[in-house]
This record gives C-alpha cells, structure tokens and sequence, in this order.
C-alpha cells in the first residue's frame, strides 16, 4: 500500500461525504498529492480500490486537471501568471527573472530540488495585484524581480509549509469505517447514499 | 449613479469573516427574515422580482432560472460556482476574503427557496485558502444552528459541501462543474436536458455564481422593490468591476449599474496609468470582444454592452494603454484557451491549436496576408460550432481585435514588425 | 440506423409509434416522436455524416460533423443529438453546413498522420470517405506544425492503437461505460493532448475487444490479428452464423484467396445487437489449418483404398446392411455433432430410425435426460423485457459470452434486475416475489436445478422464462431434429435408445457392430480413451468426416465430409432462431455435401421417397415435419406452444 492510514481514512471521509461515492475523487486526488508530492499509479489504483471505480476512471480524471502531477516535484511550487492583466504588468520580465533566477525553464525543477516552477496560462484570479504569483498555493501580489527574489530566498531556507491533510475540517468529521460492499463485476450506477445534513 | 457599496459595505471592518463580527453587522437576519417571513415560492418570486441576474458571465435572471425547477423532484441540489478562473476577474476571491458569511448566507437563503438539503461550493484549486476558510466558516456556522438540522427551528434541513478544483477553466461552465463534482473530467454535459431538470447527480439543480448568491441576504433584507430601484430597468442593483491592466489602481470596485464606465475609469481606478492614453479595453474578461475609447460613455449595463458588440460578463475590465500591441495580447489569451480547451469537440480542440499556430506566426511575422484571412476563416468555423461557449469565446477578442486592429495586425505580417513597438522606439529616439 | 433514443422494445411486432412530421431539405417525412434529425434524414435517404454518433451509443455530438440548420435556432444544432419536434424545419444543403462540414474535416485532419496506404481501414474509413464526398481539397496547415501522438500502440495481444490517427469521437470509451460496462479504455489529459488509452497503458483484458476496431471509425484501433492481412476490396463477404457457441452471433465471413481473414459483426438486434465475443471473432485461424480428408476411402485388411463416392455409399450401404440383417438396428449407434446442420442431422436421425431401425442416436456424449422445447422458451431479446433474470452460475455466460453483454445492456438501459446466484441457490431465499415476467438462464448440465427453480418461482401473475444454453453452434438444431436417444424431431416421443457415452461403452463391450459417425470426430474426441477403446473394437465404422483424426484413421468407409463455412442449410440457436449458413469458401473436396451422402446412403440401403437430398428440399421438409419450424423461416424463431400457453 502507498498511502498511509491516515491518508486512507481521509479518503474514506470523503466517500462517505458526498451523495455518490465518486464524487470523493478530487479531493481524494488532492489528499494524495498532499502526501506524496504528486500522483504515483499505485495511489490511484487504491483511490480506486476505496472508491469502487476503476483505476482507469482515476486517471482520467487525474490528467485533466492541470494542478495534478504525475511525477515527484521539487520542495517548493512557484507559479508566475503569465495572463493577459499581468502580462501589461510585467508579468514576462517577471517570469524570465524567475527563470534566470532557478536557472530552468517553466515546468521545470531546479537541481537543488528547492523550487518547481511554472508560468501557467490560467489566470490566478489576481489581476488586482498584477503581476501576481503562487507559492506554495499562496498568493503574493504586485510582484517585482525584488520581491521575487525575497520570496524565494525565505522559501529556500525553510521546509514547505505542512498542510496537514486535505481539510482541516474533512479529517476530524469521520463517521466510522463505511461499508465497503463487494463489487459485481459489472454494476449500473450505485444507488445514492442519503445524506444527513445534519452531518455536513 | 456612482459607486454604491451594497456587497463590500462592510469590508474593512476588523475580523468580519468571524461569525461574531457578522453577526454584529446584521449578519444572518436575511436568513432569518427568509425562514420567517416567506415561504419557499414567496421567495423565488421576490428574487424575480428583484430582477437580480447572474453575474457569473451570462445574465440570466436568477429568480426566472430557479423557477425552472420542476415541483415536487427531490433532492435538489445548489451549486454555487466559485470556479472564478475567467481571466482579469478575481471579484469572488475578495468577496470570500473579506466576507465569506455573506456568501453562506446567500447559499442558504438560495437553498432555503429551492428546498434544497445538501448545497455545493464548487472553488477552483488555486483558492485553497479560501476554501479552508469557508470550509471553517461553515463550521462556525453549523454550530449558531444556521445550518445542519431544523434551522432556526424551522424544521428544514441544509448542508453546504465545498469543493475543491485542481486547475480546469472549463469547471467554471456549469455542467462541467457538475461532472467534475461527480467526479468525472470536467467537460460539458450535452443540453438538454438543462440542469433545472438534471443536473447534478441526475436531479433538478441550480447553478449560481458567488457574487450573484451574495446579493440575496441584501434582497431579503432590503425588499426586492428597493433592489429592484438600485441600477438600470434591467440591469438591477450592483456590481463588482474587476479592473486591472494599465490603470493607476487596480482592483475591484462596486458600482451600480448604469454608471458610466469612464465614471468607473477616471474617479476611481485612476485613469489610464503613467498619463497614457486608452488605447482598447475589454469590459467582461478574456472571453468578451474589445472596445474601445469610445465605448466608455457607455453605462455599465449589460444589455447596452451587449449591443456594443461585447458584454459585461464576469465583470472583468481589463484596460489597455496606447503601448499595448493587441496582437500580443490575443496570442495570449488565444493560448490561455488552447490551454484550457478540454478537448471534447473537435472545433474547439483542434481550432484553438490552429488558431495559437497561427498567432504564434503572425507575433513572430512570419504569417502573409492570406493567412491572415484563414485565421478568420477558421474562426468563423468554430464560432458558434462548438459544444460548449468556451470554444466560441476562444475566437472573440482575437477577431474583434482583428477587426478593430487590422492595420495592426497586418503590419505584423510578412515584414515581422509590431508598429507599437516600433512607434515606442521612434518616440525613444530624439528626433 | 436505429438510434437508442428510439430503440424500440425489444420484443418483435410493436405497435406504431407516435408520428411526428418534420421538412428536410423542402421534403417531408413522418417519423416516430423521439427520433434524431440524422435518422429521420436518413429515411428519406439524406446522408448526414457522423463520427461520434454511433446507433447503439448516447449520442454526445463531440465532433461536430453532423450540425445542420433547425428551424430559427441561432446556432446550428448536431443531427446526432438533436430529438425531432412537429413541424421541425431542417436544412442540411445550404453553402453554410456546407462550409462547416469543410471546416470541420480540415480540423480532424489537421493533426492527422494522412498514412492511408498503410493503414488497414483504408477502404472503410469515415475520415477518408467523408473528406472525399465533404472535405477541402487542400490543406492549410503547415505539416511541420503538426502535433504527434503515439503511434501503434499495443494495448493488447489483440489490439493496436495509433493515437494520431484517433479522432477523438469516443466510441471505443462509450462502448466499455454503455455495452461492457469495464471501462478499460478512457481519455487521457485534456486539450489537444487528449489521448485514448488504458489505466497506465496496461493491457486490455475484455472478452471483448474485437468490437473496438469495428466501432472506431477510423483506423486507430486496428485488430493485431488482421493487420496488413487485406485491403477491404479484396474481401469476399458472405453472410454467416459464427461458429463458437450457440448463441447464433450473426457475422460477416470475410475471405480473401480462398482463406478467411476476419469475422466481422452483423447486426441483429434480436441476438449478438452487433457485438461479437473474442472467443468466437477471433477462431478465425482455426478454419484455416488442420489437414483435410478429401478423397472417399475404403479401409479394408489393412490397405486403403481411395474410391468414387458412389464406391464408397455403395460399400457403407453394404457394411451396415449386413450388420442391420446379423444383428438387428440396435447394434448399430449412430452419432452426429453439434456443428451439423438442421438439414444433416435431421437427415441423420432418419436414416437410423427409419431405414436401420436404430434408436441408439445423439450429437453429444451426456444424458440429457427428458428434454422440452420449455426449457428454451426465453428469447435473447426478451431478456430485456423481464424484470428479473436470474442466472444460475457462470457456466452461460462463460459458454455465450455475449449473453453477458445483453444482460448489461437490460440491466443500464431497461432496469432489469440481474441475479447471478449458484446453481444449487435456494429460490426462497432471492426474495424475487410478484414479478410479471422473470427469466432463468443456466446451461444443460444443470437443467435440474433450473427447472426447480423455474418451477419455485412461478405463481399466478408471474410467468417464468427459461433460457438453456446448449453446446455447440447447433446444440439446440440437434435437440429440435430429434437426434436424441429418447426424443424424436420436435420433442416427439419415440421408442428410447442408448446415449453418446453408452453407444461408445457397448461398443468396446462388443454389443455395438458398426458405428455411423458424421462430423463426430471433436465428439468422439472428448470421450478420451473411451472412443479409442470403441474405434478399435468395432469393424464397420462409415465415417463422414471433413479432417483427419481418430475417426477417419479408424473408420473401415470414410467419406469426405464438409466444414461449417463449406456448407449450405441451417442451424437454430439457442433461442430457437432458425438461420440461414451459406459456403463462405469453396469445398475442398469434391464429394457432394453430406444431405446428399444421407441421402445417397439411404437410397442404396432401399428407402424411397428421401429426394436428391438437397439442402433446400430438406429444410421444406423438416419444416413440414416439425410444427414449430413452419413459421420460423429463415431468421425467424421456432416457438413451441407452451403449457396453458395460447399460442
Ligand atoms: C467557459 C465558461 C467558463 C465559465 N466560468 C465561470 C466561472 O468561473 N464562474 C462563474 O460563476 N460562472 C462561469 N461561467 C458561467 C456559468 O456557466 C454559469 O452561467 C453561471 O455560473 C451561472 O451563475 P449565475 O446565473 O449566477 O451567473 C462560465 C461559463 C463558461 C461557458
Ligand atoms: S480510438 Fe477510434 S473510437 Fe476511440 S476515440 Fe479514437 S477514433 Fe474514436
Ligand atoms: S455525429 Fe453529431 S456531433 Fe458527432
């Protein structure tokens, strides 16, 4: 087994939140990068095991997402927009001091394993404060090479910030071990579990 | 018509997004008032009445939309979209910032009038912090007994679920919101049937977005005539403008609807920035066509934008000074939806990858003149061919530009000069 | 094409549907309420073309190809997904679907590897056909831009994948969540990078993958089996019964030189609706080596001697005549195969009862005990039209593998509730109580158990069907013909005799003189070293048999017999439906086919009144000879009356 106990009853937290069990497999995918980095084969195997998909459905849905990563990434995650409201605000200049800076380009990792980096095309969602950056899935706005430079140097001397778990709140809500029935080799749709507000 | 601070008016004040301080600031008397003053259909008619429509991109009337729920399908379900990726708008992500109880609030007071027991915020992956914080939010909420079970003794039961996204523009579309909740790739859902009759799970569902179902605890509060009085005949009450790009200060602003957009522009993002001029602006986000200095009479009301030639969208004013080369910046958006393409027609699939191809040509100069005429061309085929608005869209800015633009654009052909740059290094070079 | 949305009952025979009249092109045609706009279209011979929308599949309008202009709708709507309404008014020549069908060919083709000459649909490829009847006729995409996907891709020991040449229609992922329900293959990434593929490129494991090639519409998925093995013109195509199972799956017998290449579906929606079993599509190779008798033999001290046909009927008459007149008709067994034909083995039971006064007869090996055409009386279409179908063990979708498939199907599409229990399940406890009309499906051996639990779940509203999956393609033929120990044609009473297992016994033991054997050599093969026991005991062994083996070795006549793809007649699956096998290769002996060998045979053994033993003649006849089989015709099922049943 890849993920830990504690990851897995995350998981089982999560099936048993939603009306269909399958709606667990976001956040599920979220719970394995939280502890591994990115999204190994063998955890979407057991995502599917818990959930009672087939890995196949897991990894279609793993890919689509750009904020998934298949392979092991560096420390740090920086990600610089690059979008139409920071680019008139430098976000280009910002991008190419970042990538003089790590020393590789967008979607790569630095060799000291510190920083992985990407100059995604999506819009942050920060365009107040253009030219706008994520590290480590927090923001930091009007960004010069300066700040830049004060960030990434805090970051390197300090671990990722722990996240400890997908949901603060997911993991303390646990309703025992849900029954997990044996699967029929092929089935129609599982029946909706009724929720009790009350619990969410 | 001014600035009106309806949904910010309390932003500021120390600590709001604890229950206690919104509690203090009338917090949760809309969903009291709700429970005890209207029934469920009461409700939805005074939100018709209020004549509030989306402000998620499309403007469809909220109360007609909820209206489509057939009677006596249960569960339903409500989603409330907190996708927010459209590129220049970040309006939601300060809303849940500075006063997400407002948000649950709107939430429950929407579920309230639709019956609904289980509600979903669907937030995009970047917002993880705001996802925690309406995730606690709700458990401050939960514990007052403004959800969980019987609220405020009102024998109905609600839960609100957030979830989280991991990086999909197309999410924000609302069926393929509904497919990524279920936990499928996030990809349009064929229509009909509409989501009134199936949505999420295969039930009746209602899809709105964060500033739309922030608006509600204000509705129930004020009275639906009074909201209804707030802005244009059609376009009521207020909205949050996104403002960045070459401006003096960026960011959002509630205005109500009908005050000019140069109003907008001049008293309070600080005019065009380093004493330039306008050269073209976008008045909803990537998705809408450009305009232009002239367009800034115009009153922030989405019908008169419509006619313009464009629309107010997701509320995104993004603003470009005489610098700006417009061939550049439809590349990037261009790119932005090749990126975000999901991949499910052939026409937006296959078109943005052409289209990108060809931008990337023409920035370079490397494109004649002809192909200039088959990036329309091609527009032209994925222009209201494709499964869903994104493909569309994907076409918009780039053939307004275009058409605005042409000399722009074709002085980039061929000979591979911009003439904006090069008007900014004759103006470098003393004469 | 019958589209799901329309899909009608099941059952055969409905009743008119609601009609709705809509204009196509200025001309107007009513269709049913709930049809498509491309198959209303098509019923006025409107070509509409389509990628993504396949007949047995929801439609999702992915590649739209298929949009066209419906009455006033600002945009231009997709046919495939479209629902007809009274008084639609759609447009489906005008310069503009025109333009957009050219569009749309241009963007499938943009990151298109173009290597139709070495792909193997070229010939039956949408992608090359539509853009030759709807496409540009030049490209205005530089080739240097275009985007690479993985080509030849081998997703399993049967198929391949070229993921450039993929169009993104989502067949191949829509025919695992909607037919089998596995889910092997899905999408992968998104944009422009989506791909087909399988959860981690591991292989495909499906019983049923030979559909995906016939799904894709283009040459992505391609049959490992059948790659570079012909170009579709040079296919000769003859319609045909596959020979695996009983299940009766109609296919397509493609063969090029003399050898078959593929099996191809065919669609009946009243049996395999279109999807075939590996097992059965890909015994393709079987048909194409094993070492063939092709000249008559006489075996006599010794020696053999290669004779005329005449010689050789002339000689079995004589051999067995002998023996009838020494030691009567019950020294004689006569054993056929599953593999023959109505017309053989009605033939076949004849000779033995009629003219050599033998009772000793069967196709297969075990007791069957008191068979009834009520064990059969479920039609594989009808499943879906039970509200329970309980299946006892695994043997009937392990023997019919695309039983498995229908009971999916009822199961999604018609909310049947399907039980798989063991054999010996008490009925008590599946709590299935008034139901209208409940199915029970198990296969031969366990016919007891199933007739108890048939018999336990029938009341008075609830009608209890039985399904019985017989052996061999015509497992089911061979019990109708009556070539059974104890049960004459049409489950006629006749006076009993021994059993496959106990004619071979008797013969090692002596009792038994001469042994009849036609096509029974993989019969004889699964009785080991019994039959063995029984070919060296016995002297008049008159063997018809198309390969050599244990029979022909042994036998003292052998006769060129036929195979299954050589043949002209019949053969009834397991539902009772009567179909139609024609040759797909051309005989590889010059004997006549083994009717007309009965029919010779009889004759020298002095029965009139049998005809020249030509197929045709023979179907006429046992048509009249066994009621159910008059109105069965050719595709048709032949029912029995059922107790208390009104027919
Ligand atoms: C490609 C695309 C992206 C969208 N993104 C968003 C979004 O991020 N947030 C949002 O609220 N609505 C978005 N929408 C609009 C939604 O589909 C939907 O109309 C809206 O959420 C309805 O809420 P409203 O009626 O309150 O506006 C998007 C639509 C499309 C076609
Ligand atoms: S492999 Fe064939 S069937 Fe599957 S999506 Fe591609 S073109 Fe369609
Ligand atoms: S056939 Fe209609 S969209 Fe593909």
């Amino acid at each position: 087994m890849t993920l830990s106990a504690a990851s897995r009853s995350e998981i089982q937290g999560y099936k048993a939140r939603y009306p269909e069990p399958r709606s667990a497999v976001l956040p599920s995918l979220w719970v394995v990068q939280h502890e591994l980095g990115y999204l190994p084969v063998p955890a979407m195997r057991e995502i599917a095991g818990i959930l009672g998909l087939e890995p196949s459905e897991v990894q279609a849905v793993a890919t689509f997402y750009s904020m998934f990563l298949d392979k092991p990434a560096g420390e740090h995650s920086v990600v610089v927009c690059r979008n139409v409201s920071c680019a008139l605000r430098g976000a280009d200049e910002l991008a190419a001091h970042v990538e003089r800076t790590l020393g590789c380009p967008s979607g790569g990792t630095t060799s000291d394993g510190q920083f992985t980096w990407e100059s995604t095309v999506e819009c942050l969602g920060a365009c107040g404060g253009a030219p706008a950056i994520q590290v480590d899935h927090r923001f930091h706005e009007n960004v010069t090479p300066e700040v830049m430079d004060a960030i990434l140097g805090r970051s390197r001397s300090q671990p990722a910030p722990s996240v400890g778990g997908e949901s603060e709140a997911a993991s303390t809500k646990q309703r025992g071990e849900p029954k997990t029935a044996p699967r029929a080799k092929r089935t129609s749709r599982p029946k909706r579990a009724h929720i009790d507000p009350g619990d969410l | 018509m001014a600035e009106y601070k309806l949904l910010t008016h309390a932003f500021g004040t120390k600590d709001l997004p604890t229950l206690g301080v919104y509690e203090k600031l009338g917090g949760y008397q809309g969903l009291r008032e709700a429970i005890s003053k209207f029934t469920p259909d009461e409700l939805v008619a005074q939100v018709k009445q209020s004549g509030l429509r989306g402000r998620g991109g499309a403007g469809f009337p909220t109360g007609l939309k909820w209206s489509f729920l057939p009677k006596d399908v249960f569960p339903r379900y409500l989603c409330c979209n907190a996708d927010e990726s459209e590129p220049g708008c970040f309006k939601d992500r300060w809303l849940i910032d500075n006063n997400p109880h407002q948000l649950i609030e709107g939430v429950l007071i929407a579920a309230y009038a639709l019956q609904v027991e289980t509600a979903f915020i669907y937030i995009r992956g970047e917002y993880r912090d705001q996802r925690l914080l309406l995730e606690r939010c709700i458990d401050e909420a939960r514990s007052k007994g403004y959800l969980g079970r019987d609220i405020l003794g009102s024998g109905w039961n609600c839960g609100i679920i957030v979830h989280g996204g991991a990086g999909a523009y197309i999410c924000g579309e609302e069926t393929a919101l509904l497919d990524s909740l279920e936990g499928f790739r996030g990809q349009p859902r064929l229509k009909p049937p509409f989501p009134a009759l199936k949505g999420l799970y295969g039930m009746p569902t209602v899809i709105n977005n964060v500033e739309t179902l922030s608006n509600l605890p204000h509705i129930v509060q004020r009275g639906a005539a009074w909201f209804a009085a707030l802005g244009t005949e059609k376009s009521t009450g207020t909205r949050l403008f996104c403002c960045s790009g070459h401006i003096g200060r960026p960011g959002t602003y509630e205005m109500e609807l009908g005050t000019p957009i140069a109003e907008l522009l001049e008293n309070h993002c600080g005019g065009i920035w380093k004493g330039r001029k306008l050269k073209a602006f976008q008045p909803g986000g990537g998705s809408m066509q450009v305009l232009l200095p002239e367009h800034l009479a115009l009153p922030l009301d989405m019908d008169v934008i419509q006619q313009a030639g464009s629309a107010l969208g997701a509320g995104a004013m993004v603003f470009m000074d005489e610098t700006t080369c417009l061939v550049n910046v439809s590349m990037r958006l261009v790119d932005f939806y090749k990126h975000e393409s999901c991949g499910k027609c052939t026409p937006c699939r296959e078109g943005t990858y052409f289209e990108s191809a060809l931008m990337h040509r023409l920035e370079a100069g490397q494109l004649t003149l002809a192909e200039l005429a088959t990036l329309e061309d091609i527009c032209d085929n994925m222009n209201g061919k494709c499964f869903c608005p994104l493909g569309d869209t994907a076409t918009w800015f780039v053939m307004s530009a275009y058409r605005a633009f042409r000399d722009e654009f074709e002085a980039h052909c061929g000979a591979g000069t911009c003439p904006v740059a090069a008007a900014q290094v004759t103006a470098l070079v003393p004469a | 094409m019958a589209n799901k949305t329309t899909t009608p009952s099941s059952s055969e025979g409905l009743a008119e549907a609601e009609k709705v009249t809509v204009t196509i092109d200025g001309r107007e045609v009513a269709v049913p309420r709930g049809s498509l706009v491309v198959d209303a279209a098509s019923s006025l011979g409107i070509h509409i073309p389509i990628y993504c929308a396949h007949p047995k599949l929801d439609p999702v309008a992915v590649c739209r190809m298929c949009l066209v202009r419906v009455g006033k709708m600002p945009r231009l709507q997709p046919a495939c997904a479209t629902v007809v309404s009274d008084g639609m008014v759609v447009t489906t020549q005008s310069p503009e679907v025109a333009k957009v069908r050219e569009g749309m060919l241009e963007f499938l083709l943009l990151n298109h590897p173009l290597d139709c000459p070495v792909c193997d649909r070229g010939g039956e490829c949408d992608l090359q056909d539509f853009a030759v009847r709807y496409g540009p006729q030049t490209s205005r995409f530089p080739i240097t831009q275009k985007s690479h996907a993985a080509k030849a891709v081998v997703l399993s020991d049967k198929i391949e994948l070229d993921q450039e040449r993929c169009i993104l229609c989502w067949r191949c992922t829509r025919y695992y969540d909607e037919i089998t329900g596995e889910k092997e293959l899905v999408l992968v990434r998104r944009g422009i990078d989506t791909v087909i593929d399988s959860f981690n490129g591991e292989p495909l494991t499906s019983d049923f993958q030979g559909n995906l090639p016939e799904v894709c519409p283009v040459g992505a998925l391609t049959h490992r089996q059948y790659r570079f093995q012909a170009r579709p013109w040079d296919l000769q195509r003859t319609k045909g019964i596959c020979p695996e199972c009983s299940y009766g799956c109609n296919i397509n017998i493609d063969a090029r030189d003399f050898e078959i290449k593929r099996f191809a579906s065919r669609d009946n929606p009243q049996v395999e609706d279109m999807w075939l079993c590996d097992r059965g599509r890909y015994s393709v190779e079987k048909w194409s080596h094993g070492s063939r008798v092709r000249h008559p033999l006489i075996r006599a001290g010794g020696e053999v001697r290669e004779v005329g046909v005449d010689e050789a009927v002339a000689e079995a008459a004589r051999q067995l005549g002998e023996v009838l007149r020494l030691h009567g008709g019950g020294a004689i067994g006569v054993i056929g195969s599953p593999m023959l034909t109505n017309e053989e083995l009605w033939l076949l039971q004849r000779l033995a009862r009629e003219t050599l006064d033998c009772h000793n007869c069967d196709h297969q090996l075990d007791e069957l005990g008191n068979v009834s055409a009520d064990e059969h009386s479920l039609g594989i279409a009808e499943i879906e039209d039970c509200e329970t179908v309980v299946v006892l063990g695994a043997e009937p979708e392990a023997n019919t593998p695309v039983l498995t498939l229908r009971l999916h199907k009822a199961q999604l599409r018609r909310g049947v509730e399907v039980r798989r229990v063991e054999h010996d399940a008490s009925p008590a406890s599946l709590g299935i109580k008034g139901k209208r009309l409940v199915g029970v499906i198990a296969d031969e051996v366990h016919r007891a158990y199933a007739a108890d639990m048939a018999d336990a779940l029938a009341s008075g509203n609830t009608l209890v069907k039985r399904l019985t999956v017989t052996r061999g393609v015509n497992g089911r033929g061979a019990k109708d013909m009556g070539m059974l120990p104890t049960q004459g044609p049409g489950y006629s009473r006749v006076t009993g005799g021994k059993d496959g297992r106990q004619i071979l016994h008797a013969a090692s033991a002596g009792a038994i003189k001469a042994l009849l054997l036609v096509g029974a050599e993989t019969v004889l093969r699964g009785a080991g070293i019994l039959a063995e026991k029984a070919l060296a005991k016995v002297d008049v062994i008159i063997a018809i048999e198309p390969r050599a083996g244990i029979v022909a070795n042994a036998a003292s006549v052998v006769i060129p017999g036929h195979t299954y793809f050589e043949k002209r007649g019949s053969v009834t699956n397991v539902e009772g439906r009567v179909q139609r096998v024609s040759p797909a290769l051309p005989p590889a002996t010059a004997a006549p086919q083994e009717t007309r060998v009965l029919a010779m045979l009889a004759a020298a053994l002095g029965a009139t009144g049998w005809g020249t033993g030509d197929p045709f003649e023979v179907n006429t006849m046992l048509s009249q000879a066994i009621d159910a089989y008059r109105g069965a015709g050719n595709g048709g099922r032949a029912l029995w009356k059922r107790q208390g049943e009104p027919r």
